[in-house]
């Protein structure tokens, strides 16, 4: 406890609720800004000061890795544990040592610059290796150098591994590297000044099943370390130095919570299944492996999207074919034999990854992004099918193509993979045979041209949050216009049941990966399950609330619902609606309506 | 001085693991082992040194060690070559 008088101030911030969940505790502010190494010369006089900062900067890395080695045993796995050991012994190694105290010498560079020139020295021999596998070792090379310049720039860093007790944790923005590492049992929540609901925070959060809330702006400069802080990550609020008053009340949030959260859980084991008996799979969407524990215990039946853009941009290189390879086989096997959609990188649009491309649309949206973007890189999309026809051995593998505009690019993509299996075969690699392949339903011309798609793939997938935007023309971060984000929108229902029907007619199946079902809880669900979608997937979190909803009703009368919708003209009428038939037909479900607006 | 020729039977080449495996075993001579490839030699002590030599599966290296126990450092060396690092086909 402080010893000033001075009773700091309840404030309360507003960001965007990432992972469900209240938490209260202290905050821990973690710093990782990385700074830029200076090219200045040093005097005669200070080389012997140089040397010595190298030799500590070495020490204190050295001391760091020791404690992440300790840690990551532990936390992530001895193969993790093993990479570090190798990072240590690259910190002792007396050669590299030797030579930068040669450069501080006789060249006068001040030792962080002098340790760069010795490291990328060794990364360009890295750049000419022909071995895919072996050159892709240089990111622990780079990871290394990292960690030896920021200890030179002598930065206090709060790495998350140094944390020692329990808290909630707050920064700027954090990355995985910064993760890795930390112990998890000390993490109460997450808070940062950056970021989306997809962001790295977001993702961890959820995978550990705790609160998370991001986009907070300037939160972590206000946040004090130690002081008390309250994370809502349902609504999106943080208070920080709550009053008793504003804890009791968050208290009993907590514990409502908490309550409806292990009723939830008990329908783990219960199939989704409507009263009348109509089957609808439910799966879930993950970014990252250590999701999936949570999707199993949430009672998904496999991966209804899985992401692939978080692995390839948070690693600054791309990853080659063997390491992907390795990284869909463990998520297939571990999922096994529930299916597992893999989605070839989305990237571009919101997510614009450095190493692809330095220049700025002015338009990303409407830009190069999805399978435009990978059919113009063919050699990463390439890379990637391979190593996803190869996984697919371990475990059911569905490929799924983002952002689909015109029936070419299907076909263009399906050429693709058509080859990319011969070859294979030929190298006489081991391939899954029957990997389905579809697209995702996200541009209005992909639902006005369904019934033709329908006859290029095995199935769809409706992305409901690319599909709201381009279709209702708004852009959900614009605050002027974001009252036209709505799922509920005569417009978007229309799209779907349209889509439905064309996929229906052609005998292939059709899922919804979106987040029409956070957005709109029980309304957007009840209506999705009236327009006769196959499939639903969700992140991990809302699937026991899905099942409930679909347990709790029938087809029929969903399908009645839908049809009633299909004659309203707003979204607020179609929103009465169904408001007015929970509250008549399943007041239990009441608990599902969304707070704010949609 | 004794030298020797080894050839890298680890299916994905000498990456990190490996080489810190072979950086262990080297350290615990005195002798001075170098290792080449083609033009290029590096001190088998070094971690960076061995990486950087992007052994991949087949590449041929030669061992070239001088000190007194130089005879014994090339036994192991070449032994830990010959048998994958004791391990299997893979990994």
């Amino acid at each position: 406890m402080s010893k000033d008088k001075v009773k700091k101030r309840e404030m309360v911030f507003n960001g965007i609720p990432a992972a469900p969940g209240i938490a209260f505790g202290e905050a821990f502010v973690v710093n990782v800004e990385e700074l830029p190494v200076f090219t200045d010369i040093i005097e005669e006089d200070e080389i012997e000061g140089e040397v010595g900062r190298l030799q500590d900067a070495l020490t204190q890395t050295e001391k760091e890795l020791s404690v992440l080695h300790e840690t990551l045993g532990e936390s992530m796995g001895e193969e993790h544990a093993k990479i570090l050991d190798s990072h240590l012994m690259m910190i002792a190694d007396e050669f590299m040592k030797k030579e930068t105290i040669q450069l501080i010498k006789s060249e006068k560079l001040n030792a962080a610059f002098a340790f760069s020139r010795v490291i990328d020295k060794t990364l360009r021999t890295f750049d000419q290796m022909e071995d895919q596998y072996l050159k892709e070792r240089a990111g622990d090379i780079r990871d290394v150098k990292r960690r030896v310049i920021r200890n030179l720039l002598g930065q206090k860093v709060e790495g998350l591994a140094n944390l020692r007790k329990q808290a909630i944790v707050v920064a700027k923005n954090l990355t995985p590297c910064d993760t890795v590492g930390f112990n998890k049992k000390y993490v109460l929540a997450f808070v940062s000044d950056m970021g989306g609901s997809t962001s790295h925070a977001a993702i961890i959060a959820r995978s550990m099943g705790i609160p998370a809330v991001v986009g907070v702006n300037e939160f972590s400069v206000k946040a004090k370390p130690y002081d008390q802080i309250i994370v809502d990550g349902i609504t999106g609020q943080v208070v920080l130095n709550p009053t008793p008053k504003t804890v009791a009340l968050y208290r009993e949030a907590q514990v409502k919570f908490q309550e409806m959260e292990r009723e939830l859980l008990t329908l783990k084991d219960y199939p989704a299944v409507t009263l009348d008996g109509r089957k609808i799979e439910l799966s879930a969407n993950i970014e990252i492996d250590e999701e999936i524990d949570d999707v199993i215990s949430h009672g998904a039946k496999g991966i209804g999207l899985f992401r692939t853009e978080y692995f390839f941009m948070t690693r600054g290189t791309l990853p080659g074919e063997e390491e992907q390879y390795r990284y869909y086989s463990n998520v297939l096997k571990r999922v096994a034999p529930d299916p597992v959609i893999i989605r070839t990188l989305d990237i571009g649009g919101d997510k614009i990854a450095s190493w692809v491309d330095d220049s700025v649309e002015t338009n990303p949206f409407m830009g190069w992004r999805g399978i435009r973007f990978t059919l113009s890189r063919k050699d990463i999309f390439r890379t990637q099918l391979r190593a996803i026809f190869r996984a697919a051995v371990h475990g059911e593998a569905r490929i799924m193509f983002p952002m689909v505009s015109v029936v070419d690019e299907v076909r263009q993509a399906m050429t693709i993979c058509r080859e990319v299996k011969q070859d294979l075969k030929k190298e006489r690699y081991q391939i899954g045979e029957n990997v389905e392949i579809g697209i995702m339903i996200e541009t209005p011309s992909a639902v006005a041209i369904a019934d033709l798609l329908a006859k290029e793939v095995d199935f769809f997938s409706i992305g409901s949050n690319d599909l709201v935007q381009y279709a209702l023309a708004v852009d959900r971060g614009n605050s002027r216009i974001s009252y036209l984000y709505n799922p509920l929108h005569p417009s978007i229902i229309r799209l779907i049941r349209d889509t439905v029907q064309a996929a229906h007619q052609n005998g292939i199946w059709v899922g919804l990966c979106g987040e029409m079902v956070a957005d709109a809880r029980v309304r957007g669900t009840l209506l999705l399950i009236g327009v006769g979608l196959d499939e639903f997937s969700a992140s991990a979190y809302l699937i026991p609330e899905i099942k409930q909803i679909i347990r709790s009703v029938t087809y029929d009368e969903t399908r009645l619902l839908v049809k009633n919708a299909l004659v309203l003209s707003t979204a607020t009428e179609v929103q009465d609606m169904l408001d007015e038939y929970l509250r008549d037909k399943r007041p239990e479900l009441m608990d599902f309506v969304p707070k704010g607006p949609v | 001085m004794v030298s020797g020729k080894v050839k890298v039977t680890n299916t994905k080449g000498i990456h990190l693991r490996l080489a810190s495996e072979l950086v262990k075993a080297a350290s615990k001579f005195r002798s001075n082992i170098m290792i080449s490839r083609d033009k290029e030699e590096i001190n088998a002590k070094s971690i960076l040194g061995v990486a950087s030599l992007g052994a991949e599966f087949g590449t041929e290296l030669t061992l070239k060690i001088e000190g007194e126990d130089e005879r014994d450092a090339l036994n192991v060396l070449m032994r830990l070559f010959e048998d994958n690092f004791s391990r299997g086909e893979d990994s």
